[in-house]
């Protein structure tokens, strides 16, 4: 109880800076920029103030009584701070690249507020104590996602924040549903009590079974599992940043998160195991990954590419959980981290085209190697890493991954790494070969289609180092994985609470 | 169930105590009077007036949490009326004070900028203190006597509050209110009548010792219901409901579906919980009616052309989520009637603070924008963004979605369905949920049109823009903090 | 007052209250209501509430009675308005398909009413019976017409109905409750019938200054 104070003031700093944003003007562009970067530092400051914290074995807890039986509890614990940690450090670099993106655009008022209160809630879902606790956020992130979604007001923005409205919200009621179910069962979950739910014995698996089903079912909407993905490429239309917000740190990791937190700290490994429920996941996930990619290998422009990319890629994170044994935990645990870091580094690119040069479709792209060389690298090394080479982050992943199947005794999961690696490079390579080896308008052959020199550098520099410092990262924490405070290091530190009792 | 009613609590022998109660009736009324001395388009003495009701209130609860409950018996010659007051009548007359408050404050500026110099503006005052006097007597009482008085009054002053813009469609939805109100009230007379020839008693706590099951309960039990339920616009008696607010003021249609509406709700609940307090099939039949209400009300709202009556049928849709907890108390296990008690009570505050909230903020937009259409709102996310967003606030808590009280009270109805095995209830609230949803969402969807022509926008008065925004925050973080208002309905003694 | 006499009472203000019901010529009916309200004062006074049939006087026939006839622009030497509501005849053309269908929901209640009645296990004086056909011809009257003055008196006449049957129920054991109950009732009842009547003028006046007189009267009873 000493430390009640750090998770709540980490999650107000960007609570508190919604109003302050509604209430600024929309011209005060300055002001704005100074409270959203401050906010943003302030919170990167905050989490990396936690990890210390709880390396020093101290214990952070803030809790209040809803209604009788039902509490409020924000609490911290290594998997939520390595979610706290991931969503401040890419907010940061999102706020500023937004700040370059939005620059004369219209309602930007509007976008920062809903901007900050979506990071709120990311930070709520990753410090929320119990499954309470963890809906208010996750609820909160529908909300707050929508007017982002809609953002630029024309019919297929509006369409496809229907859709998203759509999905999220059946997806959040059945979350509600199955939550008020396990509520009525054992009362409040709190994360880290796995016996709860085992305590009750085998009577009740048959009821446990289906509402694992059903939170599952919630989860997968934000998680975008297949069938439950039809959201996340129509959420395209969203500008660049809010695309790399979906994609990358907010809502499918909320649901991917969401599950990790389902199978490890609400019904335990063991009993996920022993209910056969590993099992299905893996199914689901192997489904969803090669999926995605081959919708991803059918899609012409950048950003549904992507888009596809990202179902496939988070279901990476599924795929670990399912293998029963720590390494699967670790890899689908350090995937989080590093599908979230590439990911985002691939979307700010993708905008980097867009807003320089005009390009949304992938032919387009002939030669911007040599136009944008430092975006271009950036994209090279987003592109790689989903493809799983070393020493790219998403290399350690993949070989995690690998060895968890060997340890969980399911080799079918390698020849789906295999496969999906291999679609992988299917859709990214010829990318990156447009990029660098293809003559383009920079040698002389034909138009950009709509180039716009926004900066000194060769965009403008919001816009650039964003994305070459996440590209940066995602390099480092492939190179620096072993360590402290490196993801994998956090994510070793998780599964050893797991599975040691 | 009647001791959480708090119908069994000892009436104090001291006649002295009747002051704080009396003085509590008596003082909106008086002030209405009063300030119908001014322009009700002043608003000084709005505020100046309404300090009294709420001191009043503040003694009342002084007293009443002291003692943990009061009850107090009124001599009138042979007739004896019973009033009690305890943590849940508190909560209820501070619910009803708070709305009120910001219904007027909201008014005067409204008055001056909206509605000029049309309508029976004087009578807005005396009528508004008559509506609140009545409700404070019908939270308070415990008789049959008083509470017919308190609806009848009620709806009288409901009725002359809907009538005052005094143009055509506001008097034709009038006249129909007031034929319909005044039917209500014969059945519920009716009903009475059959309890009291069979009985001889009126007061509630004597009622529920002696009423036995037979032919003459159910009769009068299906008429008090009836009558009440036409009156708080249940499923299927609900039609009248969207014309009336159609042509009233906005402060007043704030007023009418967030207190009108419950007045009527509550007298048939406690009736129900007093005469047939384990008829759990006619329950069902309640509760059925609430489901139905639930998905009809979104329905209606969904389909909607005009913003009003999108706020107000789902006010018929909210109105079955209080139908839906009503027949989770009747008849079932303590465990079930522990959590959907507070689950309707808190649906209840949370109804009313968010709709007085959003009618408000309705209120507001059609102003600013000239536009009564949905459609109308094209584009108006780029320049009201303040009652947008006190709309949005208050949609929050009609949804349900967290962190609003409609959150929390909807996590305790599906609870309470849950542990009495009520499947159908989850499916009508989950149904609830999701039509909510679709109507507010296809407000939102207009508001973020961007390449829409751009409005004649008129400038929000910051009163109105303020109020709105109040109460919607108020609905909002109710849920967050709902333990405390909660906690007053448990007993003292702790345990449910 | 021997039984006799109380029968001829009750049926003399049913049959007035079904003349008022029925009556085409809207002037006519509303003095029949007038009348009627005398005959339930007598019936008070024949049961020897005095201060009800004093108030029944007062309220019942003068007031109620003045605001109707006020509601029709009737006053001393008036011509027939033209007005759609204040005209003196009920313009709405009635069918007997119609008048049977409306019937329903009025014998409905009344059987119910009369299950219940039944249960108390004493012979029915003439009262109960007089009140129960008031309340059966007012409901019928009520969902038959359109006309909002007709329905004003048909609310009035199934309140006394109600009121005639609560003092019969009640008058040897709680007849303090009951008297508490009808004043209110019929206060209620007055202010009901004020605040009908006053809009039916205004209605009819803003009617005719717009011009627009059809569809007023149907959207105000629809």
């Amino acid at each position: 109880m000493s430390q009640a104070w750090l998770p709540l003031v980490t999650l107000a700093t960007s609570l508190l800076v919604v109003p302050l944003i509604f209430a600024l003007p929309e011209r005060a562009w300055g002001a704005r920029t100074v409270l959203n970067l401050g906010a943003a530092l302030l919170k990167v400051l905050l989490v990396a103030l936690m990890v210390w914290g709880l390396y020093q074995g101290e214990s952070f807890h803030f809790s209040f009584t809803v209604v009788q039986g039902v509490t409020f509890l924000l609490q911290v614990d290594a998997l939520g701070l390595m979610f706290a940690g991931l969503s401040s450090l890419l907010w940061l670099a999102t706020t500023v690249y937004a700040i370059g993106y939005l620059e004369d655009s219209p309602n930007r008022k509007r976008f920062f507020g809903f901007f900050s209160l979506c990071v709120a809630s990311t930070v709520g879902i990753a410090l929320a104590g119990n499954l309470f606790t963890f809906l208010l956020f996750y609820e909160l992130l529908t909300l707050s996602t929508y007017p982002l979604v809609v953002h630029r007001g024309h019919t297929k923005a509006l369409d496809a924040g229907t859709t998203y409205l759509r999905y999220t919200l059946t997806g959040g009621l059945m979350l509600l549903l199955g939550v008020v179910a396990l509520h009525v069962m054992v009362g409040d979950v709190t994360f880290g009590e796995r016996e709860m739910l085992a305590d009750l014995g085998p009577d009740a698996h048959g009821l446990l079974t289906v509402l694992f089903l059903i939170l599952l079912v919630g989860l997968g909407v934000k998680a975008a599992l297949v069938p439950l993905h039809g959201w996340l490429p129509r959420a395209m239309v969203a500008p660049a940043p809010v695309s790399a917000l979906l994609h990358a740190v907010a809502v499918v990791k909320a649901g991917a998160f969401g599950i990790v937190r389902l199978v490890y700290d609400v019904y335990g490994i063991s009993l996920t195991y022993e209910l056969g429920l590993l099992t299905l996941l893996a199914v689901i996930a192997t489904i969803t990954i090669l999926y995605g990619s081959i919708r991803a290998l059918a899609q012409q422009e950048l950003k549904p590419r992507l888009a596809y990319s990202t179902i496939s890629q988070v279901s990476y994170i599924v795929l670990g959980i399912s293998l029963f044994g720590p390494f699967g935990t670790v890899a689908g645990l350090v995937h989080l981290m590093h599908q979230g870091l590439m990911k985002v580094t691939l979307f700010y690119c993708a905008g980097n085209y867009a807003e320089e040069l005009g390009i949304h479709r992938i032919d387009e792209l002939n030669g911007a190697g040599r136009r944008m060389p430092l975006t271009s690298i950036a994209f090279t090394v987003g592109a790689l890493g989903m493809i799983g080479l070393p020493p790219v982050a998403g290399f350690i992943s993949k070989w995690y991954l690998g060895m968890g199947a060997v340890q969980a005794n399911m080799p079918w999961v390698i020849a789906v790494l295999v496969v999906s690696s291999l679609l992988n490079a299917a859709y990214f390579l010829p990318i990156l070969y447009r990029l660098w080896f293809r003559p383009g308008p920079a040698h002389g052959v034909g138009e950009w289609p709509d180039e716009r020199r926004l900066g000194r550098f060769e965009t403008s520099g919001w816009l650039l180092w964003p994305a070459v410092a996440t590209a940066v990262f995602s390099v480092m924490v492939g190179l620096l994985a072993g360590v402290p405070f490196s993801p994998l290091d956090l994510a070793t530190f998780v599964t050893a609470e797991e599975y040691l009792p | 169930m009647i001791e959480r009613l708090g119908l069994l609590i000892p009436a104090s022998s001291e006649s002295g105590d009747l002051g704080a109660v009396l003085s509590l009736l008596a003082a909106p009324l008086v002030m209405g009077v009063l300030a119908s001395l001014w322009r009700p388009q002043h608003s000084w003495p709005v505020a100046l007036l309404s300090l009294l009701p709420i001191a009043t209130l503040a003694l009342l609860a002084h007293q009443v949490l002291a003692a943990d409950g009061q009850a107090w018996l009124i001599e009138l010659g042979a007739l004896t009326l019973h009033w009690r007051a305890n943590g849940l009548t508190l909560l209820l007359l501070l619910l009803t004070q708070v709305v009120s408050l910001a219904s007027a404050a909201y008014a005067p500026a409204y008055l001056r900028t909206e509605i000029g110099s049309h309508g029976g503006q004087v009578w807005l005052w005396p009528l508004q203190g008559l509506l609140l006097s009545s409700l404070s007597l019908i939270w308070l009482a415990g008789d049959l006597l008083s509470l017919y008085v308190g609806l009848e009054l009620m709806g009288l002053a409901a009725v002359g509050l809907m009538l005052l813009p005094g143009r055509v469609d506001a008097l034709a939805a009038g006249m129909r209110y007031l034929l319909l109100a005044l039917v209500g009230s014969l059945a519920f007379l009716l009903g009475v009548s059959l309890l009291l020839g069979a009985w001889a008693r009126l007061d509630l706590a004597g009622l529920a010792q002696v009423a036995e099951p037979g032919i003459v309960l159910w009769v009068s039990v299906a008429l008090l219901s009836a009558g009440l339920l036409l009156k708080a616009a249940a499923f299927p008696l609900h039609a009248w409901l969207a014309p009336v607010h159609g042509s009233a003021w906005t402060p007043v249609s704030a007023l009418h579906a967030a207190l009108v509406v419950k007045g009527s709700f509550f007298i048939a609940l406690q009736l129900w919980l007093v005469l047939v307090p384990d008829a759990q099939v006619a329950a069902w039949l309640v509760g059925a009616m609430g489901g139905t209400a639930v998905v009809w009300g979104g329905l209606l709202a969904w389909r909607s052309a005009k913003l009003k009556e999108v706020v107000a049928w789902s006010t018929v849709s909210q109105i079955g989520y209080l139908l839906l907890g009503f027949s989770l108390l009747i008849g079932t296990s303590p465990s079930v009637t522990a959590v959907a008690w507070e689950a309707t009570w808190l649906q209840l505050a949370a109804h009313s603070l968010a709709k007085a909230g959003m009618f408000l903020a309705t209120g507001n937009l059609i102003f600013s924008t000239g536009e009564s259409h949905v459609k109308g709102l094209a584009g108006a996310s780029r320049r009201m963004p303040l009652s947008l967003l006190s709309f949005g606030i208050a949609a929050i808590s009609l949804i349900g979605l967290p962190p609003s009280a409609g959150f929390t009270a909807k996590w305790l109805l599906l609870h309470a369905s849950l542990e009495a095995g009520y499947w159908l209830w989850m499916v009508a609230l989950a149904l609830g949920t999701l039509l909510s949803g679709a109507y507010i969402f296809r407000v939102f969807r207009y508001s973020f049109v961007e390449d829409a022509e751009p409005l004649d926008y008129r400038r929000v008065p910051w009163s109105m823009e303020l109020f709105a925004l109040l109460l919607a925050l108020s609905s909002l973080l109710l849920g967050l903090v709902a333990e405390w208002p909660l906690s007053l309905l448990r007993p003292a003694g702790g345990g449910p | 007052m021997p039984p006799f006499l109380d029968v001829l009472l009750a049926l003399t203000v049913v049959a007035l209250a079904a003349l008022a019901l029925v009556d085409r010529q809207l002037v006519r009916a509303c003095s029949w209501f007038v009348a009627f309200a005398l005959g339930v004062a007598l019936t008070w006074l024949s049961q020897g509430f005095l201060w009800l049939a004093l108030l029944e006087v007062v309220f019942g026939a003068a007031l109620t009675g003045s605001f109707l006839f006020y509601s029709l622009g009737v006053r001393p030497g008036a011509v027939e308005p033209r007005g759609r509501l204040s005209r003196w005849r009920d313009p709405l053309p009635l069918t007997w398909r119609r008048g049977v269908l409306r019937l329903l929901p009025a014998v409905a209640v009344v059987i119910m009413l009369v299950m219940a009645l039944a249960d108390f296990g004493q012979v029915p004086g003439p009262q109960r019976l007089g009140g129960l056909g008031l309340i059966f011809l007012g409901l019928w009257a009520f969902a038959l017409h359109r006309h909002l003055l007709r329905r004003l008196l048909a609310f009035n006449v199934i309140g006394t109905g109600i009121f005639l049957i609560l003092m019969a129920l009640v008058r040897d054991t709680t007849p303090a409750a009951g008297h508490g109950l009808v004043i209110t009732g019929l206060v209620v009842a007055l202010l009901g019938t004020a605040l009908g009547s006053l809009l039916i003028r205004r209605l009819n006046g803003l009617d005719a200054s717009r011009g627009s007189s059809v569809t007023l009267a149907e959207q105000g009873s629809g």
